[in-house]
């Protein structure tokens, strides 16, 4: 039998040229990431698949079937003067930290993330959808939306009413006398005595759950 | 961009001849590099036979780049593969039994399957040993449930061992490989001389 050209060294060279060849190139950053998986999911930002109306967030802050997650990508000025009741402080250089338990959930777990308009969670989910792809959603016109909606009128607290939210710049336009945080009463409004607002619903979970139980 | 959605694309049925294609072609290089023969495979343990770790370790580092080379490309979600997550302290436990169940029995999991396809009597009652093993774990597995969850570190990988670029860590391990393989080289000629 014709023996084998010995290939051991030109082998080993090929494995360190392609070897040296990945050190020197590196592995691509979030945004490039993003770049490379923008066809497959870019389309549900542009067709607005997963911006979800602040109504729908409150009802499912009151279903007891969803696993909802809260992520509020803001700096921390922002977060004392006002946030959603149950939502966690997750600035987008601590998305990474998030990936194991992102990838841990249950499938009728469902993500939302929140910033002062949808610049910045918007920018969140891209990187959400890198690091884990989980059920993630954004709030359409961030707290600045919400706060129009559920907020306490201006006649109550002064300068505290609706304010406009043409040209998102990031900010927080509402203001308020104090940073109250999570103790502010449109951090959980009571859905029942909040105005009944028409939405499409756009929430989908991984999978059904079951909405009733015990026996029969 | 990979890794694709198999029965989605093929169909179930499709998928599963994917599979079966892919297994037939794992099993084939198992055997023609003589991973069927216990004997072969423990001779690796006295530096008597070098194919064991040049074959495995060159799979770990060809896989490794092609892994971080389409990664980089744009071709493969690195995210979307299932990396185990670490468990240091049954880790460690697992890792030394089946040394040494691999050492007195002669056969890995894989292996010995491979073996069992030539009808050999040893690799069938190490397969026989290996489900009952298996059965045994799963049935005691409660017991000992607090060691079975310790040393969680999530996803651990060398790059967050080693706080280094993933392409530094696979240069890193590429050049071990290399120098490992010179080095049983080296270790089978002191022991048992030069071959010729």
């Amino acid at each position: 039998m014709k023996r084998l050209p010995d290939l051991r060294v030109p082998g080993a060279a090929a494995l360190l040229l392609a070897a040296a060849g990945l050190a020197w190139h590196g592995q691509p950053a979030v945004e490039q990431q993003w770049e490379f998986l923008a066809p497959r999911y870019e389309s549900r930002l542009i067709e607005r698949q997963v911006y979800i109306d602040p109504a729908e967030l409150l009802y499912l802050m009151n279903d007891d079937y969803i696993d909802l997650l809260i992520f509020d990508v803001r700096d921390e000025s922002d977060w004392n003067q006002f946030h959603l009741a149950d939502a966690e402080r997750v600035p987008l250089d601590q998305l990474p930290s998030q990936r194991d338990r992102l990838r841990a959930l249950p499938e009728n777990a469902v993500l939302v993330v929140v910033s002062n308009d949808e610049m910045l969670a918007t920018e969140a989910w891209k990187r959400l959808m890198v690091l884990a792809k989980p059920n993630v959603y954004i709030l359409e016109g961030g707290l600045n939306l919400w706060l129009n909606i559920y907020g306490v009128p201006a006649e109550e607290v002064a300068g505290h009413g609706r304010t406009s939210l043409a040209q998102p710049n990031g900010r927080l336009r509402h203001r308020f006398k104090m940073a109250l945080g999570a103790r502010h009463a449109a951090a959980r409004p009571d859905e029942h005595l909040t105005p009944q607002r028409d939405y499409t619903p756009k929430v989908q979970l991984f999978k059904k759950v079951a909405r009733a139980g015990g026996c029969g | 961009m990979a890794p694709y959605d198999m029965t989605a694309t093929f169909g179930t049925s499709g998928s599963y001849f994917i599979y079966l294609a892919i297994g037939f072609a794992f099993g084939f290089i198992l055997e023609s590099s003589g991973f069927g023969d216990s004997r072969r495979l423990t001779a690796q343990f006295y530096f008597r036979e070098l194919r064991v770790v040049k074959v495995m370790f060159t799979a770990i580092v060809v896989a490794m780049l092609l892994i971080f080379w389409s990664t980089a490309l744009g071709l493969l979600d690195y995210n979307e593969i299932w990396v185990n997550p670490t468990y240091l302290w049954p880790g460690i436990a697992g890792g030394i039994i089946m040394g040494i169940g691999f050492i007195l029995g002669g056969y890995c999991p894989g292996t010995s399957l491979v073996s069992v396809a030539t009808l050999k009597i040893d690799g069938m009652f190490f397969l026989l040993g290996l489900v009952a093993g298996v059965v045994l774990f799963g049935e005691t597995v409660g017991y000992i449930n607090a060691f079975w969850n310790s040393g969680d570190m999530g996803l651990f990988t060398l790059p967050e061992l080693l706080q280094l670029e993933t392409g530094v860590v696979v240069f890193l391990v590429v050049c071990l490989a290399l120098v490992m393989f010179i080095g049983f080289e080296w270790l089978h000629d002191f022991i048992y001389g030069k071959r010729r």
